[in-house]
């Protein structure tokens, strides 16, 4: 597999299938795991990266987990930015030094990254909200990995994790949510305030906030220690449907008090998306948050939800680029976005076909 | 609905009144960050990086003397710099730090003692990596009957692999 096989595909997760899939875009969960005998990243040599790397891909090999390894410390900046877009590996990861990489599975539901803050950032994502699934497939990988590899832990404090504040299970549960209905009625901060009353963080697509995230948040656990994975995983399940609740109710005020409104600004953004000659990043993600709602509520009904769900991923600059097959200044990259949304939304509305 | 300041589309829409008169300011997210004012509709900041540290500074008091003295003689992390960085050098370090860390732990899990999965015993392989890091251990301790002993375990071990 190359990252230009990637362009031609997304991965599973953008499908928009399984439950709740109308609000909730993703579950994931990701477990920091170190090896015992090796400094973490932040301290670790050159010398010891790649020793730490060898050690990695030998037990993805050994484990019989059909990943296909990416040496990150060999891509441009350009294909660094195409795989933080995707989700497949972190921010940190891309603009870090030395020997580093991400183990891929065939349809991007495992990544696997290595020499990150920890040694090892095994994520595992499945569309929709099946939070339960996820943990099974992410605790079997583990335990695969841990016939290889022997993982810093002690008795008293859990998996050892280079910052604190991931020790004990290591583990970070998140579900994306899209959630335009409480950004529109202006609840969205209270929603917050209450999250973060019981210790869940909130995060935009791309760690940041605001609507510039087309109305996608993510909330994950940010206590590891002292509570077990499957206590952990709970807290989200019981939470989170209470926040598809007050989403569900703002779209249906929405629908029944401004159907009128709320179709005209669908309609204009859908439009807008399907027409445009030049389009930045920003405007694009606000329009196809409004567009994805449209087509929730069967305000739409022309469109695939998995075809919007990419193109929140695939009008990205890097993805552009990488499309382009070569770099394009701003002004470049809004005419490209225009263009590639135009035949993505008139032409044939099926996602692109996925040749491996 | 555009911003003023630039062509953008606004997402930040204020109503300002000044001496009984409404205006209107309509900005895109990039100029209201520029102007100062915050975004009604973006996640509290989640600097996770000051959080640890204010922890650190919060919870270690009057250790902070004692604890500058120590140096991890695996990595050779200072606490100033554990400090600093919020980050670990080795998995070691939560031994060699343990004085200073109970109570950084307990204010951000609200526990201190680890519930839920551990590992499982491993393949020779998993058993291998384990003496070694205990070998390095040993000699960084220059406890050198043991790290013999030691030794000879994983020759012992790699013969049979």
């Amino acid at each position: 597999m190359t990252l230009d096989d990637l362009t031609k595909s997304s991965g599973e997760w953008l499908k928009g299938t399984g439950p709740e899939s109308d609000i909730v875009m993703c579950s994931r969960i990701r477990l920091a795991r170190n090896l015992a005998d090796f400094p973490f990243t932040n301290r670790a040599s050159r010398a010891e990266k790649a020793e730490i790397e060898a050690h990695a891909t030998s037990a993805f090999a050994a484990a019989k987990l059909d990943l296909d390894y990416i040496d990150v410390n060999a891509l441009s900046p350009l294909d660094r930015q195409f795989l933080v877009e995707r989700q497949i590996i972190s921010r940190e990861l891309s603009s870090s030094e030395g020997p580093r990489g991400v183990a891929l599975s065939s349809h991007e539901n495992v990544a696997v990254m290595v020499n990150e803050e920890d040694h090892l950032r095994v994520q595992y994502m499945l569309s929709g909200f099946r939070l339960a699934e996820v943990w099974d497939a992410v605790n079997k990988i583990d335990d695969l990995l841990e016939e290889q590899l022997a993982f810093a832990y002690s008795p008293q404090l859990g998996y050892l994790t280079a910052c604190p504040t991931n020790v004990g299970t290591g583990i970070r549960v998140g579900v994306l949510l899209h959630l335009p209905g409480l950004v529109q009625n202006k609840q969205i901060d209270k929603v917050f305030r209450a999250l973060q009353k019981i210790n869940l963080a909130v995060r935009g697509l791309y760690g940041e906030g605001s609507q510039a995230s087309g109305d996608f948040y993510q909330i994950s656990n940010q206590q590891t220690l002292g509570k077990s994975e499957t206590e952990l995983i709970r807290i989200l399940t019981d939470v989170v449907p209470q926040v598809l609740h007050y989403e569900r109710n703002a779209r249906n005020t929405l629908l029944t008090e401004r159907r009128e409104h709320l179709h005209d600004q669908v309609s204009r953004a859908y439009g807008v998306l399907k027409t445009a000659q030049r389009i930045s990043s920003e405007e694009t993600m606000l329009l196809l948050s409004s567009v994805r709602m449209g087509i929730n509520l069967g305000l739409i009904d022309d469109l695939s939800i998995s075809v919007v769900n990419e193109l929140f991923i695939q009008t990205q600059p890097a993805f552009l680029q990488k499309l382009g097959g070569k770099e394009l200044g701003v002004e470049e990259r809004n005419i490209a976005r225009a263009t590639y949304l135009r035949t993505r939304l008139s032409n044939g509305r099926q996602a692109p076909r996925h040749e491996r | 609905m555009t911003c003023q300041h630039c062509a953008k589309p606004a997402s930040v829409h204020l109503t300002e009144r000044r001496q009984g008169e409404r205006r209107e300011i309509h900005l895109c997210a990039a100029c209201a960050r520029k102007a100062g004012l915050a975004l009604p509709d973006s996640p509290p900041n989640l600097a996770l990086d000051a959080v640890v540290q204010d922890l650190i500074v919060a919870n270690v008091g009057e250790l902070v003397g004692e604890l500058a003295q120590i140096v991890c003689p695996g990595c050779g992390m200072k606490y100033m710099e554990f400090r600093a960085s919020g980050r670990f050098g080795c998995p070691d370090d939560y031994r060699v730090f343990a004085v200073g860390l109970h109570g950084i732990l307990t204010r951000y899990h609200g526990a201190s003692r680890h519930v839920g999965k551990s590992p499982r015993p491993r393949t020779r392989a998993g058993d291998r990596l384990r003496l070694r890091a205990q070998l390095k251990a040993a000699v960084a301790r220059e406890d050198y009957e043991e790290a013999a002993r030691l030794r000879d375990q994983l020759k012992a071990e790699e013969l049979h692999a």
